[in-house]
């Protein structure tokens, strides 16, 4: 019980931290909310029905406490650019992003998984080095720049790919057509951050594997002449997962803020492009939005990753404290 | 019948752990092995169900049966290991993969080599662990749920899950206190006896091998020095360099127990 | 320091600094300008189009015969510079197969552009197309001369601007890549290395306050650490980018307010397992002073350490740096990688095939990162020589 007060509350405290800086943060964006949207021309009585309409006529902490109601019942207000509820605008944008971002995390987490676990079955092979490479390689690369070139060599030297977007314009007719159009369109982003992440997954995997591999344990159910399939998954892959598990939730919010540049790079109608947009058009009920939802992305995902964990690691008492 | 023809064995580093042995063990004979650290008996222990490190250079043979072991694939030893020769590992070992629950690993092994699933391998889970001295509700637990005498006793359980014909025990009773000790080696004598299993036991505690055999062996820098009944050997070892081994481990078993 | 030399990131950073010191000066146009067409190919690339060519007549030499093997220029300009006055003269070219064209009266101050309507009217050209099309239509020998007339002083230049320039041709507004690209160099390296040291600082005070102090500033210390670490980054560096600072300073300060939390829980561990070696026991056993022990033997101690996390820890500030200005979050004015691969991506680079533009500070970026990661493990391997014998 203590254990997930405390995560709970924790939780509960980052979320509060996040709300109290969002409300600062993007009130000190410049440019007075109100003159953004209003014609100089408003009279003085019009502008101050404005700044009711909007709030900003009552003290501070007022403000904070109706943003926070609001915030936390998904009411984000209207659009300072589109003029459109933020909800509306996010809901349109919202599943475009999660495929993107869940289809490339999955195909990276699979073959990272599935590269690592062979290059520490084969120590210094070749695979092994290409592992460890890709690896370094993915660590140093700007995400962008590889994601240009990529854009550049298969969507505009070589018109493979659509150029920008996420669908075309008109979008086809018919469910088939709409589906695969929209699947044409992902593909590259997807093979981007696929290409992008794996290597780091590699060799995270074969690293962990590495170490597991060594422990007692395994030596001992080769002892138990269990086949050698048996003995990685059931034994090293099982002793994995929770790590690797704690691990894919953990990578998500860096995942997600990589989804602002993926979806610059390839123009895509998802909630990263958004709030860049919200960002750079001082459109602060958006970006407080788009923000927001990253936020609670990311508690979320530190909440289940510890529930997953102590489900999928019984070692990890109730009680545990510190990681 | 194990048949040890001329072992020697030599690690990647370029250690030699093993230098020439030959040794040869009955079946329901129970046989102890001592020697202080580094003397390469726990080496001379794993080299029998071929568990050495990759790279490590062996030579000589190791008969079960009059079958050769040394030149057989993994998968033609994996036949072997556990249904004829199981292994009761360290106890400071960390021996039971720690996500699954130590029931598991008996039904596991029950699975792979005699194809016995579900209710009846729990069953014979359960009474392995009766056998052993452990409660059957600790079949549920995981391996850091269990104090050390009773993972010790875990692993009894599991290496008889296949009625092996061997049992090569591997410093079974160390990092545990002194009756807990006393409790397992009982236990697992009694199993072994009962069983008519052949054992081979090794330890640097020679007052336990000593009392636990009816035959000993001592090891020294990778080299057999005695090979006897245990009395004949504490009392008069063959060679001086083995009585001053004998003394030194008796003074430190001595030491210990104070 | 003598590893140092033998590694091959220690170099291309030693390079790369000398480049970012020279910087503009390496270049005879200042980066900012326009020294060719949009998007000009890389000078050996494209032999088929005109470098650019700039051709000087005066009144002692006054024509210039040019053995055009291009397709046509894609810009001409002509002026007259110096004292001229009003000479009475002409500049004329001479087409192959074609009468003598009149293009221009020298007269002190004139200057006209192939895009200017009046002058395409003034040669009977269609207002709609560029001029230098029409007056380089083919290959072959074209002569350009003055006609007779008094002598003067000046000069009149003729500037053919070609589809090649420079090592890295030019970007969307024909100013010279190679020029840009040298100059970015310097915002990577300030910002990637101020970012570093500020965010080392705040971690090592922090981290040392936590672990050496204890108690409740310890506490609110880590709380914070694990705030900061489970807000998702870009976002925030978004809006304070948008909201505080477009320029370097700024940027690097922002950057290292939110990376010293690795720094600060590695020193707190650091001091923690140090503050109860025997050692220092000792020390404090014979009436050393907190302070004295943190200065004399807790900080060296973390010395080596510190330099190695802070090397690390750079190309995270370079690629947060570049992806910030990637977005279009950073000053316009200030030239950085980056910004480059903004600008290449917004104008139309891509339909241009311009990957000139895209290549180059890409890899800068990326060899800048791995130069500053080896030197980093280098530091790291001389700080605990543990890793070292681990990796041999």
């Amino acid at each position: 019980m203590s254990y997930w007060a405390r995560r709970v509350s924790g939780a509960a405290l980052v979320l509060g931290m996040v709300l109290a800086l969002n409300f600062a943060l993007f009130r000190m964006m410049p440019g007075d909310p109100v003159t953004s949207v209003m014609d100089p021309d408003f009279s003085p009585e019009a502008r101050e029905r404005l700044r009711q309409v909007y709030g900003l006529d009552r003290p501070l902490y007022a403000q904070f406490a109706l943003y926070v109601k609001s915030t936390l019942s998904f009411d984000f207000g209207v659009s300072f650019l589109t003029g459109r509820p933020v909800a509306d605008e996010l809901r349109s944008r919202v599943p475009n992003t999660a495929a993107l971002l869940g289809t490339s995390l999955l195909l990276s987490a699979s073959l990272g998984t599935w590269l690592g676990m062979k290059a520490a079955l084969r120590r210094g092979s070749l695979l092994e080095r290409c592992v460890l490479w890709s690896g370094a390689l993915s660590f140093s690369f700007p995400s962008f720049f590889v994601q240009l070139v990529l854009l550049m060599a298969l969507a505009s030297a070589l018109p493979l790919f659509p150029l920008r977007g996420s669908l075309s314009v008109p979008p086809p007719e018919g469910g088939w057509g709409f589906a695969l159009d929209y699947v044409h369109h992902l593909a590259l982003p997807v093979l981007s951050l696929t290409l992008l992440g794996f290597g780091g997954w590699a060799i995270y995997v074969r690293n962990l594997a590495v170490k597991v591999m060594g422990e007692d344990f395994i030596l001992m159910a080769r002892a138990r002449g269990l086949p050698r399939r048996r003995i990685l998954l059931g034994h090293v892959f099982r002793t994995m997962l929770p790590t690797l598990l704690t691990l894919l939730l953990m990578s998500l919010p860096g995942v997600v803020s990589g989804a602002v540049i993926t979806e610059t790079v390839f123009s895509l109608h998802g909630v990263g492009r958004f709030l860049l947009e919200a960002v750079t058009g001082h459109d602060y009920p958006a970006a407080g939005a788009a923000f927001f939802l990253l936020s609670l992305l990311t508690v979320a995902c530190n909440l289940l990753a510890d529930l997953l964990y102590s489900v999928v690691d019984p070692r990890v008492r109730l009680d545990r404290s510190a990681r | 019948m194990i048949e040890i023809r001329e072992l020697s064995v030599t690690y990647g580093g370029g250690v030699e752990a093993v230098k020439g042995v030959s040794v040869t063990l009955n079946r329901g004979e129970l046989c102890g092995l001592a020697g202080e650290s580094g003397s390469g008996k726990s080496t001379l222990l794993m080299s029998i169900p071929g568990l050495l490190p990759a790279g490590t250079e062996v030579s000589g043979r190791i008969l079960l049966d009059g079958i050769d072991l040394l030149p057989l694939r993994e998968e033609e030893l994996n036949a072997l290991r556990w249904r004829r020769v199981a292994i009761v590992p360290q106890g400071a070992m960390n021996s039971f993969t720690p996500v699954l629950t130590v029931g598991r690993h008996v039904e596991e092994v029950l699975d792979v080599h005699l194809g016995v699933t579900g209710r009846a391998a729990r069953e014979r889970t359960a009474e392995l662990f009766a056998a052993a001295g452990l409660d059957a509700s600790h079949a549920d637990r995981y391996p850091h749920e269990l104090s050390g005498g009773q993972k010790q006793r875990a692993a009894i359980a599991l290496a008889l899950a296949c009625d092996p014909e061997w049992l090569l025990c591997d410093e079974p009773t160390t990092a545990l206190d002194v009756v807990t000790q006393r409790g397992i080696v009982d236990a697992l004598l009694g199993l072994v006896r009962s069983r008519g299993l052949g054992m081979l036991l090794v330890s640097h505690d020679l007052p336990l091998a000593a009392s636990a055999c009816s035959r000993l062996l001592i090891m020294k820098d990778g080299s057999l020095v005695e090979d006897g009944a245990p009395r004949d050997v504490v009392a008069s070892p063959r060679s001086r360099h083995a009585a001053e081994l004998v003394e030194a481990l008796l003074d430190l078993e001595g030491g210990d127990s104070e | 320091m003598k590893g140092l030399a033998r590694r091959w990131g220690f170099w291309c950073l030693v390079v790369l600094t000398i480049a970012a010191i020279l910087g503009e000066r390496l270049f005879a146009a200042s980066p900012g300008d326009q020294v060719a067409a949009p998007f000009s190919k890389p000078i050996w690339l494209g032999r088929y189009l005109p470098p650019t060519m700039e051709l000087r007549l005066t009144a002692d030499s006054p024509s210039a015969t040019l053995d055009w093997r291009y397709s046509p220029p894609s810009g001409l300009s002509l002026r007259v510079e110096g004292p001229a006055g009003e000479t009475g003269r002409f500049v004329e070219l001479v087409r192959p197969g074609s009468p003598p064209l009149r293009l221009a009266p020298v007269r002190e101050g004139f200057a006209a552009d192939g895009r200017d309507i009046a002058f395409k009217r003034s040669l009977g050209l269609p207002p709609f197309k560029d001029a230098s099309a029409h007056l380089f239509p083919e290959r072959g020998e074209y002569v350009l001369s003055l006609t007779d007339g008094p002598s003067f002083e000046g000069s009149v230049v003729v500037r053919l601007e070609g589809g090649r320039y420079g090592l890295l041709g030019t970007d969307q507004r024909g100013r010279d890549a190679a020029a840009l690209f040298v100059t970015g160099i310097r915002v990577s390296l300030i910002v990637g290395l101020f970012a570093a040291l500020l965010a080392t600082l705040l971690g090592t005070s922090l981290g040392l306050a936590a672990g050496y102090l204890g108690g409740w500033v310890d506490a609110v210390l880590m709380r914070t650490v694990d705030l900061l670490l489970s807000i998702p980054l870009l976002p925030v560096l978004m809006a304070l980018a948008a909201l505080w600072g477009r320029g370097l300073w700024q940027l690097a300060l922002i950057l290292s307010v939110f990376s010293w939390m690795g720094t600060a829980r590695t020193v707190r561990s650091l001091i923690l397992s140090l503050r109860d070696a025997p050692y220092i026991e000792g020390l404090r056993g014979l009436g050393a002073s907190s302070g004295y022990i943190l200065r004399r033997h807790l900080l060296p101690e973390t010395f080596p350490v510190l330099l190695a996390t802070m090397t690390l820890g750079v190309p995270g500030a370079i690629l947060s740096e570049a992806g910030l200005s990637f977005l279009g979050l950073s000053d316009p004015r200030v030239i950085s990688w980056g910004r480059m691969l903004h600008e290449a991506h917004s104008f139309g680079a891509f339909a241009a095939g311009a990957w000139w533009l895209l290549i180059p500070p890409g890899t800068g970026i990326s060899i800048l990162c791995l130069a500053f990661l080896d030197v980093g493990k280098h530091l790291e391997e001389t700080a605990d020589p543990r890793l070292r014998r681990a990796r041999t």
